[in-house]
């Protein structure tokens, strides 16, 4: 009889439970269902703020060029294309050059920076050896120079070697990890990469580079997937190095014919060039669109871990 | 000797496409800036040798030296955290399992992408004008604006806020950082009935450290050396009366529109050592807070 | 999927590795080269191609490798080039960056090829020596400019004002602020501010009959000189009939952040090779008329060079440059291309043949030259080296008035003593 009794209390208590944790659930539903909203809400409206620059941009490179600066309502009163047709045949050389130049540069730098850099990180986060804690230093050294007096002795340096008029200035620093920024980003990643997977490999007999090629980089993807991002935006919209070690026109990128349609002093093409700053935002985003997948993926590769 | 290569060797192996550009490309041009520190270069004639001249001229005579320093401290000081908080803040939102997370970090990543281009200088002059955007929206909550850009008092503002409008890479570094991090961590701790607080104090803090020490650090180095923006919005002087006067704004105009080389080379090396202090004394603290998984034990 | 990117990324790396790896063939037929760099924009680009196109034509044994950027970059290209001595051998001159370079030695006098390889003795004389330093010619002038108010027509019709835009006085343009201010109900002011320009500044001062720098490239403008400017400006702010402070501070060179382009003012000062962008850029028609004049006072405006071709020190094939150089003012098919677009040509016979081919616009500015010719000042003398920082200078002091920081009297005390330190520490 008691044990029914308690049976029943039992059964009751838990129905009780039951009851009360299902009304929870409910309510944390409600309240993670507004916290949801809530959370759109907040950044649906810094996506406004974040857009209204770009709607801006779109909206002046379809404005004729007298429209641009005299009125100041966002949208065009009449739609023009001709920026767009005119801009990419405005200068003597055609955009379709500019953008084969963009590209070959930036694909190659992308590439040489992904691998050095790796390199350089693989060695500083993950391999013992003497002068480690100096040559780190040294290059962040790199970083913090300001670029523009170092800007002369790189010139008469690459003048020298004979290189001015080329791209060799521009991309065979990337592939000797000049840019001590993805270095250290992949740097602070690999560090935080349990150490017991390169001492089981290394046990199992794995050279350095095994380790780095079958288990650093592969659960890295995250790191990799954003440095890549940063380097292509990075290199597609550098116009310094280009200005200074380019100078003939048919060699030019894209942000240096961009610099083309500015005369401060004289006659502009602001309408042009709005439109042309435009179209050159494209690739960007279509790559960060695509790439940006690499770093969702890094979810499935921590899960593993 | 053999054991001491051995022990070497995979290292220098895979620092040797660095150590090669470091000592081919980049030091010579260091060294370079170094010694035209302490002469009189114009660009045009032969550098002349002045010693200490032009560190002399900068500490104790040039007023726009110490304008220009308090200009980038304060830039400094407002810009790196706000805008590392707020990037933090977002790619945590953004991390929690949103359908459309790629929409939003790509809307987000957008201004970035826009850079300092001569477009978002106009943009940004207009919509901080005496008539412009924000003075409309303040004039909505009864706030009655100034002209940020022109008023000295305010214009280094609409700087901080451009840097902070354009958060996307320390998000997307951040997005990277969280993606490292184990689930399983936070449900284990959900389930313990953990407060949602102690969950980014206990976890995502100390598990974010070194990235959340990357961004700090170069963060910080770059705050230091903001050019583009600054150049082009007061453009390339400085203007309203100096307030945007950063260091390297100042740096560039000694250089290339007075034909100081020199001077300019000196400047350059206070601020590297300004920096390099600064980004010393972030390593040296990381000892206590930047745990690496690996150090654990 | 992994294969394919990475196969694919090789195949493009191949190409572009050949494609960057090659050495830049020099063009076959030419034996020659020289190279020419200026800052323009596209209209200018597609111009100076052509008169390139157009020169090598005529000599199949001279190629011309045309170099180009924008304005703001261009000075720190040839800073970097000339410290690398690389020079291109023909350099795009501007007359605040002539002292600069030919003072620290960077560009070759001219002098020798005159009337032997380059024909310009005919040329006007005036305009020519704007491209002289310490008596030898570095510089060619390549179209001639000066000052301009340009006005918006429309508005200045609408304030129902007249005025005679050659012979008029301070007290004229002020009353033509205040009917365009009025006529709009305080929306358009009358015009930019012009205290931040030290341009309109120089012209003040010679009207009082004065200069800003002496022979011996000292500061002689007076502290009167300064405070009376500024003081007239200030005059004009307080009556709130020119633009306020707030569009003022960061007004620099861009032509499109004036006034007169943005709406929100009837007139703004520019050079008259800019009225052809400015009149692009808006939508009413643009008219131009000069600095005003004081009363009873002297000609302060002066016509000067635009812009200047210069020989550079680091001009190998010197003969080849100058018969460019030569074409450039002389040959009927270059001068054509060229047009107005760098301002006046310095030859009559130019001019003239240039003359009924004119668009409106053109024939504005060709008219508005014509008629100032007799009413200017001589060019002042050659401005010392730290002229260009003397200038940032005027702009931040000029700024603290505006700000009200600072009295017009105090701020031109401060402003010639640093202006003073400035040129002396440049030496």
């Amino acid at each position: 009889m008691t044990t029914t009794a308690t049976d029943l209390e039992k059964a009751m208590a838990f129905d009780e439970a039951a009851r009360v944790a299902h009304e929870l659930r409910v309510k944390q539903d409600q309240r993670n269902r507004r916290a949801r909203y809530l959370k759109h809400l907040f950044l649906i409206l810094v996506s406004v703020v974040m857009l209204y620059p770009l709607f801006w941009l779109v909206a002046s490179s379809l404005k004729p060029e007298t429209q641009i600066f005299g009125s100041l309502s966002l949208w065009p009163e009449e739609f023009h294309f001709d920026n767009y047709t005119r801009g990419w045949n405005a200068l003597p050389i055609s955009f379709t050059v500019f953008y084969m130049n963009s590209a070959i540069v930036t694909l190659l730098s992308v590439v040489g920076n992904l691998i050095s850099c790796s390199f350089a990180a693989y060695a500083f986060a993950r391999l013992q050896f003497t002068g480690r804690t100096i040559w780190f230093a040294l290059m962040m050294m790199t970083l913090m120079i300001p670029y523009h007096v170092v800007l002369i002795p790189q010139y008469v340096q690459f003048l020298k070697l004979g290189w001015v008029d080329t791209y060799l200035p521009l991309v065979v620093p990337k592939f000797l990890a000049s840019d001590a920024f993805f270095i250290f980003l992949m740097v602070q990643f690999f560090r935080q990469l349990p150490r017991e997977l390169d001492e089981a490999a290394m046990i199992d007999g794995c050279s350095p580079f095994k380790i780095y090629w079958a288990i650093i980089l592969p659960l890295s993807l995250p790191a990799m997937g954003t440095a890549a991002i940063f380097s292509l935006i990075w290199v597609w919209e550098d116009f310094l190095a280009p200005l200074i070690y380019l100078n003939d026109i048919k060699s030019y990128t894209v942000p240096l014919a961009l610099r083309l349609f500015l005369d401060q002093e004289g006659e502009s093409a602001y309408g042009q060039m709005f439109a042309m700053s435009v179209l050159s935002l494209v690739p960007v985003v279509i790559f960060f669109v695509a790439f940006q997948k690499l770093i969702v993926r890094g979810i499935a590769t921590s899960g593993m871990k | 000797m053999k054991r001491i290569l051995a022990r070497n060797a995979p290292g220098y192996l895979f620092l040797s496409p660095w150590l090669l550009g470091f000592f081919l490309l980049a030091l010579g041009p260091i060294l370079a800036s170094l010694y035209l520190s302490f002469t009189r270069y114009d660009m045009v004639s032969d550098p002349r040798w002045i010693g200490w001249g032009n560190y002399e001229y900068m500490f104790t005579r040039d007023r726009r030296f110490w304008k220009a320093l308090e200009v980038t401290f304060t830039y400094v000081a407002f810009a790196v955290p706000l805008r590392l908080a707020f990037a933090l803040a977002v790619a945590m939102l953004l991390d929690k399992g949103l359908k459309t997370i790629g929409l939003y970090r790509a809307i987000f990543y957008l201004p970035s992408l826009l850079g300092a281009s001569i477009a978002i200088a106009i943009l940004w002059r207009e919509l901080f004008s005496a008539t412009g955007v924000v003075n409309q929206m303040l004039a909505l909550v009864g706030i009655e604006g100034t002209d940020w850009i022109t008023n000295p008092k305010t214009s280094i503002y609409t700087l901080v806020m451009l840097a902070v409008w354009q958060f996307g890479s320390p998000m997307l570094i951040f997005l990277a950082g969280l993606r490292g991090i184990p689930k399983d961590l936070y449900e284990a701790a959900e389930i313990d009935g953990t407060p949602r607080w102690r969950r980014f104090t206990r976890i995502t803090l100390p598990l974010l450290a070194p990235v959340i020490f990357f961004n700090l650090v170069l963060q910080t180095i770059d705050a230091f050396k903001t050019f583009s923006s600054a150049f082009i919005i007061s453009n390339g002087t400085g203007a309203p009366a100096d307030s945007l006067l950063f260091f390297t704004v100042y740096l560039f105009n000694e250089a290339f529109k007075f034909f100081r080389m020199g001077y300019a080379s000196a400047l350059a090396w206070v601020l590297l050592i300004i920096i390099g202090v600064f980004t010393a004394l972030a390593f040296l603290s990381s000892k206590y807070w930047v745990h690496y998984d690996n150090d654990r034990d | 999927m992994t294969k394919l990117t990475r196969r694919t990324l090789l195949g493009t790396m191949g190409v572009a590795a050949a494609a960057t790896a090659l050495p830049r063939l020099p063009a076959m037929a030419a034996d020659r080269t020289i190279r020419h760099f200026w800052w323009g924009n596209p209209n200018r680009d597609k111009r100076t191609f052509d008169v390139i196109a157009a020169f090598q034509k005529k000599h199949p044994d001279i190629e011309v490798s045309g170099e180009t950027i924008g304005w703001g970059d261009y000075w720190t290209k040839m800073a970097t080039q000339t410290a690398g001595r690389n020079m291109a051998d023909l350099v795009q001159m501007d007359y605040r960056y002539l002292f600069e370079y030919t003072r620290r030695g960077a560009l070759k006098p001219l002098d020798e090829y005159i009337g032997k390889t380059l024909m310009i003795e005919d040329f006007d004389q005036g305009p020519i020596s704007g491209g002289k330093v310490d008596g030898q010619l570095y510089a060619l002038n390549i179209g001639s400019n000066s000052q301009v108010v340009t006005y918006n027509t429309r508005l200045i019709k609408e304030a129902g004002v007249e005025f005679d835009p050659i012979n008029w006085t301070h007290e004229d343009f002020a009353r033509v602020c205040e009917a365009v201010t009025k006529a709009s109900g305080g929306k358009i002011k009358g015009c930019d501010d012009l205290s931040v320009y030290i341009e309109d500044a120089e012209a003040w001062i010679r009207q009082r009959g004065n200069e800003f720098y002496d022979a011996d490239g000292n500061v002689s403008a007076t502290v009167d000189d300064m405070s009376t400017y500024w003081q007239h400006w200030a005059d004009l702010r307080a009556k709130e009939i020119i633009v306020g402070k707030e569009r003022t501070l960061t007004l620099d060179e861009a032509l499109a952040e004036r006034g007169i382009i943005k709406g929100d003012a009837a007139m703004s000062a520019i050079w008259s090779n800019q009225v052809v962008g400015t009149q692009a850029l808006m939508q009413d028609e643009v008219g131009a008329a000069m600095l005003p004049h004081l009363k009873d006072g002297k000609p302060g405006q002066f016509i000067k060079p635009s812009m200047f071709m210069s020989l550079s020190r680091d001009a190998k094939d010197v003969d080849a440059a100058i018969a460019y150089m030569n074409d450039w003012v002389n040959d009927p098919e270059i001068t054509a291309i060229l047009g107005l677009e760098r301002g006046i040509p310095c030859s009559a016979k130019v001019r003239e043949a240039l003359a009924p081919n004119l668009s409106p616009v053109e024939q504005l500015t060709m008219t508005y030259f014509n008629a100032i010719q007799d009413k200017v000042a001589p060019l002042p003398l050659p401005a010392p080296k730290g002229a260009g920082e003397v200038r940032d200078s005027f702009r931040r002091t000029a700024s603290e008035v505006i700000l009200g920081n600072m009295s017009a009297a105090d701020a031109a005390t401060m402003f010639i003593e640093d202006a003073q330190s400035i040129v002396e520490r440049a030496r």
